[in-house]
């Protein structure tokens, strides 16, 4: 079923493999996308889904730039998605807090969007305020938060609609999915590629990109990239569906459309363990009636952990093989976020259209070779 | 402070069984359950009802022994108390009267033992049709009598209930069941090594004797159920037996297709699980003793596959005694040596199951509904729902989940979990166990967070 030659193999059918998979078909190639195992490690499925600028890129202005392509690219993708699909992704950009409850972490925050406000200039804002005017503007915030950062440009989506609706833009727009196909290996051929699947199933493609998430490490050695990616565990919580709409967006707090209460933003190297634990739960819901006391009655219905795809330095990875320039490399842990770009711009960088962007910025080869030890 | 040797989880014939035998040879232990009183589902209010309600029989007040061999020293019952969250090591983490606490001892045992099995078909969410087992919970919680109810599906707990209802002097209007001869056919080659359970075959004769004696209307052999809601709010029940389409109007339709085990406590600890195929179900993968391969936690009774109160109460004892071997409170030789009756009893409890897995196995269309059939019921997530998912590509249970919300409701998958797995399996898939995730009951954020500053109990 799954032998056979496509133009273009997409390994990873997750938001960043799926959106890539996506331009390239509108930029009219033929394109096959390699859709790992039902229990594979899927950032996918395990997200927050914010469409998120504050503090990105505040210390390195081409992805504080990308972002902000991204943000501003939204309302018309999710517009598109659902002029392909009939489904709507639930897209929100009214703005989004950052609530602190530890000073230090409150000026440090302010500090670096101060930065990022420098190298966006006019295409960014942002409000920084204190504890005690959050409280007059929100009356149900906690006494014990100490101020917040508000951007007029952030917002989120439902991120399991999203990933749905990209599948099925994908199919509609005439790409091939195959799923259940971990991709083993994969082998430059006579100016072209050799997949092997895990059930020994062979496939040819003229060009890949590997988008496999946590998968990307152990195939991006044999197409010569130098990348290695690591996972990051974030736990998160959900509650019961509400009636009433929570009166704010956070990084860390969000309403989700259908009234759950998501709680999330840990961080935390854990390896390959993607469980939930008592102490990041109980630290998690602690927050969540700190910064909202109304939040204590809620019932939380499932916590669960998820991994986030970390780079060295956490930006994200736009690579062309040095040795097998039709291999490309593409990795980031702001797959929803940076969706819209991985569905246009980023099928021009790959097809090497003249008016492509320039992704030099986001080359491997910032990264010193003994990363890829 | 003393340190607790062992913590169960579930007051049912296993965990009770268990405390008592572990109690006897000097352990101390916490005995947890979600209920107001001991006894589990199958002794609900054993300890209660004394005899004021005699048509609940006499297998019932057998019940009565277990809770009583429960006042011993050593062992610390905590009724209504709801775990939701069981870490290797191991600890509990249970909350009662909105305060978390987080348990800490040698051993754990999970005695969570089963539920009813979901009987997907049209109409079967509405308002007037409900699980015969939860009508018999409220036969002995609260002496609620059904009237002119229907049974429908097939099970031992059907003609059970049939009898306790004519006894009772509420006599159900029909009973329509699912086994077919061919079924009863295809069991009787189990037959022999059921004799083995001969009281136990006696028992199931006595009551369909019973229930013929009371002249009930019985349907063999049906299929096709469905179900509306009347003018007059009665449940208008349609199905086809022999052949013909047969409607049946009833204030009340009380539907069964077994029990399963109750494994979302197990599946959220990380115990392996596996899939029995003659019982349709997933269970706690376990050694003889109920150790599972999650460090100090044993799963004893019908999580680890269902065999019934008396297999369970055998069960409870082998998984005591090898936590007592391992409590170095019993050697190595008088754990087997004391073991070998209940190994026999579980043996000859067992012997039965494979006739009545085979005569009562749940319909094809129960296990994998179409249509409009709602699977999920907290997030109303229809057959159709699920099928597309298939369609999109979704190949396992998780991107079933996810694609669809079925299982990410109130309930965490336990009503749709397998329904799930019905449909995937018909489609040709071969799905995984399921993951459960904490809290396997839902918490309040304030209780989560008063957490933060927890000290870990041993009373």
């Amino acid at each position: 079923m799954a032998s056979g030659t496509s133009d273009i193999a997409i390994i990873g059918g997750g938001v960043v493999g799926l959106s890539t998979a996506l331009g390239l078909l509108r930029s009219g190639r033929q394109v096959t996308v390699f859709d790992g195992a039902d229990m594979d490690l899927r950032a996918s499925q395990g997200n927050f889904g914010l469409v998120w600028l504050q503090g990105k890129g505040a210390d390195f202005a081409p992805y504080a730039e990308w972002t902000r392509d991204a943000v501003a690219a939204w309302p018309d993708f999710a517009g598109g998605l659902k002029d392909l699909t009939g489904t709507d992704v639930a897209l929100d950009q009214s703005g989004g807090f950052e609530f602190f409850t530890d000073s230090e972490e409150f000026s440090d925050f302010a500090a670096a969007l101060g930065r990022q406000q420098a190298v966006l200039g006019n295409r960014f804002s942002h409000e920084i305020v204190s504890g005690d005017d959050l409280r007059r503007s929100h009356p149900g915030i906690g006494p014990d938060v100490v101020g917040a950062s508000f951007c007029p440009l952030d917002g989120h989506v439902n991120p399991l609609r999203l990933l749905q609706v990209l599948r099925c833009a994908v199919l509609g727009a005439g790409g091939r999915l195959v799923t259940d196909a971990h991709v083993v290996d994969v082998q430059a051929s006579g100016g072209g590629f050799d997949l092997t699947l895990r059930d020994a199933t062979r496939v040819t493609a003229e060009r890949i990109v590997l988008c496999a998430g946590l998968g990307t490490s152990a195939l991006a050695g044999k197409l010569g990239f130098r990348t290695r990616v690591r996972p990051q565990r974030g736990e998160l919580l959900i509650t019961e569906k509400l009636a009433e709409r929570l009166p704010f967006l956070s990084s860390t707090i969000r309403q989700v459309d259908e009234g759950g209460v998501q709680i999330g933003g840990t961080k935390a190297d854990a390896g390959p363990d993607d469980s939930e634990t008592l102490e990041v739960m109980a630290g998690l819901a602690r927050h969540a009636v700190q910064v909202f006391p109304a939040l204590a009655d809620v019932r939380v219905v499932r916590a669960w952990g998820a991994l986030r795809v970390m780079s060295p330095d956490g930006y994200p990875v736009y690579a062309r093989s040095r040795l097998h320039p039709d291999a490309h490399l593409v990795t980031c842990h702001s797959g929803v976020t940076l969706a819209p770009l991985h569905a246009t711009a980023l099928a021009d960088w790959i097809n090497g259209s003249v008016d492509a962007p320039n992704l030099e910025a986001f080359d491997e080869n910032r990264f010193a070779l003994s990363d890829a030890a | 402070m003393h340190e607790l040797d062992l913590i169960i989880i579930g007051a049912g014939p296993a965990g009770m069984t268990a405390a008592a035998t572990a109690a006897k040879h000097g352990a101390r232990v916490l005995l947890l359950d979600e209920q107001r009183r001991s006894g589990g589902q199958i002794y609900r209010d054993v300890g209660e009802t004394d005899s004021a309600r005699p048509y609940l029989g006499k297998d019932y007040a057998a019940g009565r022994a277990l809770v009583a061999a429960l006042n011993a020293p050593g062992i610390d019952i905590e009724v209504d108390a709801t775990v939701w969250r069981v870490d290797a090591g191991p600890r509990v983490i249970w909350s009662r009267g909105g305060k978390s606490h987080v348990t800490r001892a040698r051993h754990v045992l999970l005695a969570s033992g089963a539920q009813e099995r979901p009987t997907p078909f049209p109409g079967w969410t509405l308002p007037g049709v409900m699980p015969a087992g939860a009508a018999q919970i409220l036969m002995k919680t609260s002496g609620l009598l059904p009237r002119d109810a229907v049974l429908a599906g097939s099970g031992p707990l059907i003609y059970l209930i049939a009898a306790q209802m004519i006894d009772a002097g509420a006599r159900p209007r029909a009973l329509v069941e699912t086994q077919s001869p061919r079924m009863l056919l295809r069991a009787a080659r189990h037959l022999p090594r059921a004799l083995l359970a001969t009281p136990t075959l006696l028992k199931g004769l006595g009551l369909i004797a019973k229930i013929r004696a009371a002249g009930i209307t019985r349907h063999i052999g049906a299929t096709g159920f469905s179900a509306e809601k009347t003018e007059n709010g009665d449940i208008l029940f349609s199905f086809t037996a022999k052949g013909h389409r047969h409607q049946i109007a009833t204030p009340l339709l009380l539907t069964h297709q077994g029990v399963v085990p109750s494994t979302h406590i197990s599946r959220a600890a990380g115990v392996a699980h596996e899939w029995n195929e003659a019982q349709q179900a997933f269970q706690a993968k376990t050694d003889p003793w109920g150790r599972t391969d999650v460090h100090g936690i044993h799963v004893a009774g019908d999580g680890a596959g269902i065999g019934g109160a008396d297999a369970a109460k055998a069960a409870g004892r082998l998984a005591a005694l090898d936590i007592l071997h391992r409590l170095g409170r019993l050697t190595e030789d008088a754990r087997n040596q004391t073991a070998a009756a209940d190994r026999a009893a579980h043996r000859r409890a067992m012997a039965i199951r494979p006739f009545l897995d085979a005569a009562y196995a749940p319909l094809p269309e129960i296990l994998a509904p179409e249509g409009d059939t709602i699977v999920c019921r907290c997030e109303e997530i229809t057959a159709a729902d699920i099928h597309a998912s298939l369609k999109e590509g979704a190949k396992g249970p998780r991107q079933v989940k996810t694609a669809t919300r079925a299982g990410m409701g109130p309930c965490q998958g336990r009503m749709c979990d397998l329904t799930v797995r019905g449909i995937l399996a018909n489609c040709g898939a071969t799905p995984a166990t399921p993951r459960a995730r904490s809290p396997i009951k839902p918490v309040k954020l304030g209780e989560l967070a008063a957490l933060t500053s927890h000290k870990e109990t041993s009373p």
